[in-house]
């Protein structure tokens, strides 16, 4: 049987199809964000007439998609009533009230979802352990009720103080609400996220509710839409902590699916790792404006109990909490668009990006500030014929001058030397980060491989072995969109075959140098001499190492940097061949031979 | 000055990793601590220093921690001196005047080697929710006079040796104070931090060589200076007075002068709070490394809010207060309560440099609460003690309103209802913004804030930490000023009002209704966008009697 999945970012749209035996298709298509349904069933449609397949082949369909986040990060939720205790109307307009910049009182908090107005009191009360205190008043539900209908509400949240001990009351608001306006949606607290603590819990019923009628309109026009096309089996959406929900589940509590998109590029990593015989894994997914860490623990991908939706340039205690499970992400404003500048004699990166449009210099598509993919193209980790799979060009000597003009003149550097130092600021921030993930959560970095993957990804984690003490890292030979690769991964360990994405079996160092120049040591790795070096693995063809004996000696930053760019690499790197060609050719090999055995 | 040269790559890595083992240590103290000021308040600070006592790095925690720390190990250094450190040891202080301003901060020190060279110090500070003393919490101001009456102070003292705490010395102290399991747990924590921090110090000095990291101390320092010195030269030389007060340190008593002068020379500024009035027999009295913390916040507000803290940074700034004045008291002055004076501190800066920066000030905060209410809870026969942090509004801005309800000038978390109501025996009436409290103006200030908060145990001691009950929050050009603030005892019963730094035997049933001035407002409300009134009086900020009779603005209130 055949199965499709595809994942909605926010440029592109992400398909893959798979059936046994045979190699799976990809497509890429433009992401439609005025109506993202279109974008999906026109890719669906295509990729099926590619294959000559119709929609009734596919046992399963499976989904990953921003849209509960983009609706909450562009405050275009549905008009949202908030019913609460009397007396604590306020408490998501206060918050935890904490700055998360110490030093800035020209500051502003993350604007709450619901206007203040929006905002409606019942009396009642319920003590810590759930006793009731005040019973719900009646006539205060209506009154509630009478307002919300009137100010228009689309939706309707509600959270009492000490729900999660006794959601009674919450559930005789529900009740009196579904007597009044039955086709409202209503959530609960005591429901979505029975948690003490009210400023979160209120926030996370808060956003089910306000992305609710927008999730809820998407999923049945998606469903709709597929089943007019002759598709009626399983079709699942990818939650935030990596399972699969129904598109009923994923209407009811769409804020599970708040982190559906990046949840799938760590279950991606579980799966190579289990393949490849790693089970602690440190993920990196490296994207164009920030770049998002996570960890597989024992095999299994590491949820966290809740996190932040919309944080305002990626500082801790500055987006809205949610208390929803999550695979545990970690994202810094640190891509390959992040704009670099010099202040104060050192180099700074992000979390200002260029984003794609008009994205880093080298583009050519009216980016002036020189951002890390530009500094990684003048050190030649970049192939300027060949980038995104010959599709675009880029421009190194623009390049070359924002780096010269805006961080090597200021600071006195050559240009590669300043390019290093771009490089080398992403890696801190990324290593700072990765710290976070590793020691400050209890993980020994030790022990733990690093798999990096998304369109930046692959061009930076060299370096950390060193810094952070990770053991080794990798990535996937095929510049991948993590949620279909995740789908297909799991599928394909799931019959106990090897994932077919190791660039190639690193055991014989000649030709894995040959296949993957993207994967020449860089300037840091140099300094150690041969402490590049394919997997040690015996025949698992999965770890492309730095593991790094090397970490022990530490070679210092200087003298990273004295060997760098400036003396062994000024040149031109040697073109990398047609890197996803092979690695397609690779894998469909691979797959041929693996269902003919 | 610099011995080995340093590139600005080599220095860009170095730096981020300071100030990245600086914030880990701060997470590790807050994911291990006991209390809720620890725990859920982030009311805590950590440091890194060189072996010259210079501070580096800090975390990005709270400032009034944060601005005391410089001088920290140089005090400890007077009674450990180098030679007698040994890799392991912590040094504990929380003495008033070496530390930052009262006895509830205890700073913990830890020498950091490599091999067998002092490579410089690890340094956290954390608020303890319990000291001993007069009251429960440590922070009463009124009817304390001197210091003795304030708890446990501990001059420098070597607490853990080779990582392991004296059991004498921890005895000692857990004798004294009221919830000695959380300070145990705090003081754990705060080990924890240090061991974290000197461990990763030590890796990097080790990765990086001596050379490279003396040069990138030296370093991070010069360029800090350099850019502080950059920023204030911007700033049009003067001398910018202001005046304000604090109510008052206890009932009956007489109001507290803070005056300022700024001066700024070319591309130094001085700030000199010599004209305020005399140290207090209260507990609230200022000493200079805490008048110098707020002062330092102050002045980097109006520079860089993101230039990274450390002692060069700090040089072309000086703090002045005459001795024996209230921002500049001589031991055994009280302090428990001193809090309550930071935001004044700002206040005031921020009312002189306005002159100067009319684009950077923003109209006076409103206060903050910071009460203490202890005694026995039933339920387990324990005392307790309920530490509180109540933040109300931001006094309007040049370019938009002040922000509503965010922690001013010091930087914690508030405490959920839901934990203080699990944890003590409380009942919370309400929290919510006061309607028309904001002060008015082009901008208007951030509103009031009402707590109210209800006794379950038979009875307590309470001890308030507020102010702006007399002197209310004043707006700029022509910005009102917010309403003052009012705490007020049974307000349902006999409603008596109680004094901003009060002291009352509450019992069961008594309710304290705490609620907080709003803001000032930034220039003059008739000229406030009507739309942004329209949708003030939407949300229940403001009335519309209040739209009409401030700011002109017909509108009827819409019904919900």
């Amino acid at each position: 049987m055949w199965r499709m999945a595809f994942d909605i970012g926010g440029t592109f749209t992400d398909f893959v199809l798979a059936g046994a035996g045979v190699a799976p298709r990809f497509l890429k298509a433009p992401t439609t964000p005025e109506d993202p349904a279109a974008a999906v069933v026109a890719g669906f449609e295509r990729l099926l007439d590619e294959a000559g397949l119709a929609a009734g082949e596919l046992s399963t369909v499976l989904h990953a998609t921003t849209i509960a986040t983009n609706a909450i990060i562009e405050r275009k939720g549905a008009p949202t009533a908030l019913i609460t205790t009397r007396g604590f109307r306020d408490v998501v307009i206060i918050g935890r009230q904490k700055r998360y910049e110490t030093y800035d009182l020209h500051m502003e908090k993350p604007p709450p979802l619901v206007p203040r107005r929006a905002i409606l009191e019942v009396t009642e009360r319920l003590a810590p352990d759930g006793t009731v205190e005040i019973a719900l008043d009646p006539e205060s539900v209506e009154a509630a009720i009478d307002a919300a209908l009137a100010q228009g509400a689309r939706s309707i949240a509600v959270a009492l103080l000490h729900a999660y001990a006794n959601g009674a009351h919450e559930a005789a608001v529900a009740a009196a609400l579904a007597a009044r306006a039955p086709a409202l949606p209503v959530s609960l607290s005591s429901v979505i996220s029975p948690k003490f603590r009210e400023y979160e819990r209120t926030s996370t019923t808060l956003a089910n509710a306000y992305v609710r009628p927008v999730v809820g309109a998407y999923v049945r026009r998606l469903q709709g839409a597929l089943a007019a096309r002759g598709f009626a089996e399983d079709f699942f959406i990818m939650q935030s902590a990596g399972g699969l929900i129904s598109p009923e589940i994923a209407e009811a509590e769409p804020v599970r699916i708040v982190e559906s998109g990046p949840a799938a590029g760590v279950l991606m990593a579980a799966e190579i790792g289990r393949a490849a015989g790693e089970d602690q894994i440190i993920t990196f997914d490296m994207g164009g404006t920030t770049a998002k860490l996570g960890a597989v623990d024992d095999g299994r991908p590491a949820v966290t109990q809740t996190f932040e939706v919309d944080p305002i340039r990626y500082r801790p205690g500055s987006g809205l909490p949610l208390n929803v499970p999550a695979v545990e992400l970690l994202e810094i404003g640190a891509g390959g668009g992040s704009i670099a500048r010099a202040d104060i004699g050192v180099i700074h990166v992000g979390p200002e990006s260029a984003g794609a449009a008009p994205g880093p210099i080298c583009y050519g598509q009216g980016g002036t500030r020189p951002t890390v993919s530009d500094a990684n193209l003048v050190l030649g980790y970049l192939n300027p014929d060949y980038f995104n799979a010959g599709e675009m060009r880029l421009d190194a000597e623009a390049a070359r001058a924002g780096i010269e003009r805006d961080i090597a003149r200021p600071l006195g550097l050559t240009v590669e030397w300043a390019a290093w130092g771009v490089h080398a600021a992403a890696n801190a921030n990324m290593e700072r980060a990765m710290r976070i993930v590793s020691v400050e959560r209890g993980r020994d970095p030790r022990r733990f491989a690093i798999l990096a993957f998304g369109g930046a990804g692959r061009c930076m984690p060299r370096a950390w072995p060193r810094g952070s003490a990770l053991r080794a890292s990798s990535c996937p030979s095929v510049p991948v969109s993590a949620p279909p690769s995740a789908c297909w991964a799991r599928r394909r360990a799931s019959r106990r075959r090897r994932p077919g994405f190791w660039a190639s079996r690193p055991a014989r160092k000649g030709r894995w140098q040959k296949s993957s120049p993207a994967w020449r040591p860089g300037p840091g790795a140099m300094s150690r001499g041969s402490a590049w070096r394919g997997s040690r693995r015996g025949g698992v063809p999965a770890i492309c190492a730095t593991r790094d004996r090397a970490t022990r000696s530490a070679p210092s930053c200087r003298r990273a940097i004295s060997t760098g760019p400036g003396s062994r690499r000024r040149g031109r790197p040697s073109m990398p061949p047609t890197r996803r060609a092979t690695a397609t050719a690779t894998r469909r090999q691979r797959s041929r031979r693996s269902t003919g055995t | 000055m610099s011995a080995t040269a340093i590139d600005p790559v080599g220095l860009t890595v170095i730096w981020n990793s300071l100030l990245g083992i600086a914030e880990e240590m701060g997470s590790t103290l807050r994911r291990t601590a006991f209390s809720e000021a620890v725990r859920e308040g982030d009311d805590f600070s950590t440091g890194l220093f060189d072996a010259e006592a210079r501070l580096i790095a800090q975390g990005n925690f709270t400032p009034g921690h944060l601005g005391s720390m410089p001088y920290v190990i140089e005090s400890m250094l007077d009674y450990f001196p180098r030679e007698a450190l040994r890799p392991g040891d912590a040094i504990l202080m929380n003495d008033s005047a070496l530390g930052s301003g009262h006895f509830p901060d205890c700073f913990l020190a830890s020498p950091v080697f490599a091999g067998d060279a002092l490579i410089g110090f690890v340094v956290n500070t954390a608020h303890h929710i319990d000291v001993g003393g007069a009251a429960p919490g440590s922070q009463r101001v009124h009817g304390v006079h001197e210091a003795f009456q304030e708890g446990l102070r501990i001059l420098p003292v070597r607490i853990v040796r080779e990582g392991a705490f004296e059991p004498d010395l921890l005895r000692m102290i857990l004798a004294n104070v009221r919830v000695p399991a959380k300070v145990e747990g705090d003081l754990r924590a705060q080990l924890n931090a240090n061991q974290a921090g000197a461990e990763r110090f030590a890796r990097l000095w080790e990765s990086e060589g001596a050379g490279v990291m003396t040069a990138a101390f030296n370093a991070i320092l010069e360029k800090s200076e350099a850019r502080m010195r950059e920023l204030i030269g911007a700033i049009p030389d003067g001398t910018y007075s202001f005046d304000d007060r604090l109510d008052d340190y206890g009932p009956g008593t007489p109001p507290i002068i803070v005056a300022v002068d700024v001066t700024i020379e070319g591309e130094e500024i001085e700030v000199d709070f010599s004209r305020s009035g005399d140290q207090v027999p209260a507990a609230i009295n200022a000493y200079l490394n805490y008048t110098r913390a707020y002062t330092v916040f102050a002045v980097k507000v109006f520079s860089d809010a993101l230039l990274p803290q450390n002692a060069g940074g700090m040089r072309p700034i000086r703090t002045k207060a005459r001795e024996g004045c209230f921002f500049n008291p001589t031991f055994p002055a009280a302090s428990g309560g001193r809090a309550a004076v930071q935001i004044r501190i700002f206040d005031a800066i921020n009312g002189a440099l306005a002159q100067a920066l009319p684009g950077r000030a923003m109209g006076a905060f409103s206060h903050w609460s910071n009460p203490n209410i202890g005694g026995i809870d039933e339920a387990t026969g324990k005392p307790f003690v309920m530490y509180d942090l109540t933040f109300a509004g931001y006094g309007g801005r040049a370019d938009r309103d002040g922000a509503e309800a965010l922690a001013p000038v010091m930087n914690c978390r508030n405490i959920p209802i839901e934990v203080h109501e699990t944890n003590n025996p409380v009942r919370i009436h309400c929290l919510e913004l006061i309607r028309d409290s904001a002060g008015a103006g082009r901008h208007r200030g951030g509103a009031g804030l009402r707590k109210d908060i209800e006794l379950l145990a038979a009875e307590a001691t309470m001890t308030l930490l507020g102010d702006r009950h007399l002197n209310a929050p004043w707006g700029l050009f022509g910005g009102h000023s917010g309403a003052r603030a009012e705490t007020v005892l049974n307000p349902d019963g006999n409603a008596e009002r109680l004094g901003s730094k009060d002291v009352r035997r509450l019992v069961r049933g008594d309710v304290v209704s705490f609620r907080l001035s709003g803001a000032g407002g930034y220039g003059d409300p008739r000229e406030r966008d009507p739309g942004a009134v329209r949708r003030d009086i939407a949300d229940g900020y403001i009335s519309p009697a209040h739209g009409r009779e401030v700011y002109g603005v017909e509108e009827k209130e819409r019904s919900e």
